[in-house]
């Protein structure tokens, strides 16, 4: 069992570098005979195997299970290009991002580019034509839209699965140039921009409910900055996300904002409290962290 | 009937408050709770359910006999079964009224322990955060519950299975629900009262809304609320026939609940095999008409609830309402 083996961060507020070996060796043990990763324990899930090898990417000693974690991916793509959650699930989600952020020598080039293309025919149901014109029949100003990614077809966009799909499309795009690409990613980072909390950070995506501000959570903060690379003027989300590290209680947490701060150039300074790794996301992300701490940021194009 | 707010930013945002689109003067919404009324009248035998009130000052070791008691009152044959606990957990805030009490969740496991049941879990899915161990952890359940990672199941990453819906209320014709759940004998909700700024008020049945796979659907599980909150809970009290509730009502929320609201005593525990009832019964303590809850409504309040322990005008105690739903007020 994974949880309470390790810790994502410790007391002294340093990155998860000191659990690299145990880390990874953590991931290894966790495999499942099919050669996906569960969560904790049982079915293997596409996030776990995804974050999984995003985390062994380029590790000799992990070359064997990476092989096999990749044929489990590969052999799971749906006819559509996307991935679901599970084999028990008919139907492709957010975690077709995931696998695109894979090499797309590993998985397939031909097998990338359906994942990609799926990636972008997918839109919140907020920013479609047809819901967008019953809303204006209905007499509901609508404003500009700016589209993000849902967690889940047919359903509104949402901060991490619009992360997750900027941050595959960004990598996508450094191999073939395109301007849907280029306008994709660039509402997506809109759309966040739109979704800030009003203390800098971000939630999962409903920053005000009623007429009430709502307050943001470390994870989404973090991956959202990771996502949002490059954008200028963040420094109030920046300052909130020092802040959450300072009391964040995941390791998931303090991992994405490890890594989220890091793409905008600050080193994690705050004093990250003790967080127990409780599953194979946290491992893979705590491994994925200090890899961005070390230079390598597998998320970064 | 319950006032139509036309919230398209709602489902967007993840909070929707109901299934109506308001056009025309006659929605969905409208029709939906037409057809349960009709339901109703054509309906032969009158339903009745026992909801049990009881009197819980405080989170002190008292709570473990009164549980026991309301249990055996309520004539729970668990012998043998296996039961499935379900919390609520949402948020990390410490010191807030905002998850269900963890001292609740120990007493009503060691109460359904006692009654001889042959396994008993305790199992969430959160609808926001992903890191449900830590928000157990931040919520005291660690530290109150021995064993508890190894009782608890994460209702969002547990394996699934395909249920197609019987005569839906919402959009929605299967869903994908956690087989721990949909293998016990017995499900027993363990909410907290609370005011909800999109349905008005969230108790055991809204509760039912954390069986829903995050995994497959995501944080939030936006699809119920496109799909209808109201339905949607009225579709999964349907879909699980074998339940029961027992409410954290000894500290509340109030106001902006379901996360923003205010702390709010209440000092009872109300308990029942029927979810609605149990609902009806606790919002008539909060002082809202149950009638004004659309989704107690599509799931139909039995016609005589017996009233168990204490009765509702003692206990009663009208929980603040957003300006929004003065209407709900109960007169």
């Amino acid at each position: 069992m994974v949880a309470g083996r390790h810790r994502a961060g410790d007391a002294t507020g340093a990155s998860p570098s000191s659990q690299s070996i145990p880390l990874v060796s953590g991931l290894l043990a966790a495999q499942n005979a099919d050669g996906g990763w569960p969560y904790r324990r049982g079915t293997s899930w596409t996030e776990p195997t995804a974050l999984a090898l995003l985390a062994l990417e380029g590790r000799q000693e992990a070359a064997v299970q990476y092989a096999r974690g990749v044929e489990w991916l590969a052999a799971r793509q749906r006819p559509d290009g996307g991935w679901a959650p599970q084999p028990g699930v008919e139907q492709s989600t957010w975690v077709t991002s995931l696998v695109a952020l894979l090499p797309p020598a590993r998985i397939g080039q031909a097998r990338h580019a359906r994942a990609i293309a799926w990636l972008l025919g997918q839109t919140g149901k907020e920013t479609t034509f047809w819901y967008r014109v019953r809303q204006r029949m209905q007499g509901v100003p609508i404003n500009n839209p700016v589209s993000g990614w849902p967690w889940f077809p047919g359903t509104a966009a949402w901060v991490t699965p619009t992360s997750l799909a900027i941050l595959a499309l960004r990598k996508a795009a450094r191999e073939s140039q395109g301007d849907e690409l280029q306008a994709r990613i660039e509402s997506g980072c809109a759309y966040l921009l739109a979704h800030r909390c009003s203390d800098g950070g971000w939630n999962h995506g409903s920053s005000r409910a009623l007429g009430y501000e709502s307050n943001s959570y470390p994870e989404t903060t973090g991956i959202a900055l990771l996502a949002l690379e490059g954008v200028p003027k963040l420094d109030g989300s920046l300052s909130t996300a020092e802040r959450q590290l300072r009391d964040c209680r995941s390791a998931e947490g303090v991992s994405w904002l490890h890594m989220g701060l890091l793409a905008h150039g600050r080193k994690a300074a705050g004093v990250a409290p003790p967080c127990v790794v409780r599953n194979i996301r946290d491992e893979a992300l705590a491994a994925l962290a200090e890899r961005a701490e070390q230079g390598r940021n597998v998320f970064r194009a | 009937m319950c006032s139509v707010r036309s919230d398209s930013q709602a489902k967007a945002t993840g909070r929707r408050g109901d299934g109506a689109t308001g056009r025309l003067g006659f929605g969905r919404r409208e029709f939906l709770l037409g057809a349960a009324a009709l339901t109703a009248c054509a309906r032969p035998p009158a339903r009745e359910a026992t909801v049990t009130i009881a009197r819980a000052p405080g989170y002190t070791q008292d709570l473990y006999d009164t549980v026991r008691r309301v249990l055996t009152e309520q004539r729970l044959a668990v012998r043998g079964r296996r039961v499935v606990l379900k919390p609520n957990l949402v948020e990390f805030e410490p010191g807030s009224v905002i998850n269900t009490h963890p001292l609740v969740v120990h007493a009503a496991l060691e109460a359904f322990r006692a009654l001889g049941e042959a396994d008993v879990r305790i199992a969430e899915g959160p609808g926001h955060r992903r890191n449900t161990l830590d928000l157990a952890e931040a919520a005291g359940y660690f530290q109150t519950i021995p064993g508890f990672e190894d009782l608890f199941t994460d209702l969002n990453l547990d394996e699934v299975s395909r249920v197609q819906l019987s005569r839906p209320s919402s959009h929605l014709n299967t869903l994908y629900l956690p087989r721990t759940a949909l293998a016990s004998d017995l499900l027993v909700s363990l909410p907290k009262m609370k005011t909800h700024h999109w349905a008005g008020a969230t108790l055991s049945m809204k509760n039912l809304f954390g069986l829903v796979p995050g995994g497959v659907y995501g944080w939030p599980k936006n699809v119920l609320h496109w799909a209808g909150i109201h339905e949607s809970i009225a579709d999964l009290y349907r879909t699980f026939p074998r339940q029961f509730a027992l409410v954290d009502c000894i500290v509340g929320m109030e106001g902006n609940g379901p996360i923003q609201g205010t702390a709010k005593a209440a000092g009872v525990l109300v308990a029942g095999r029927d979810l609605a009832a149990v609902d009806a019964t606790c919002c008539r303590i909060m002082s809202i008409d149950p009638a004004k809850i659309s989704y107690l409504q599509l799931a139909g309040v039995p016609e005589r609830i017996v009233q168990a322990g204490e009765r509702i005008d003692s206990v009663r105690n009208p929980f603040r309402l957003l300006p929004e739903f003065q209407s709900f007020r109960a007169v």
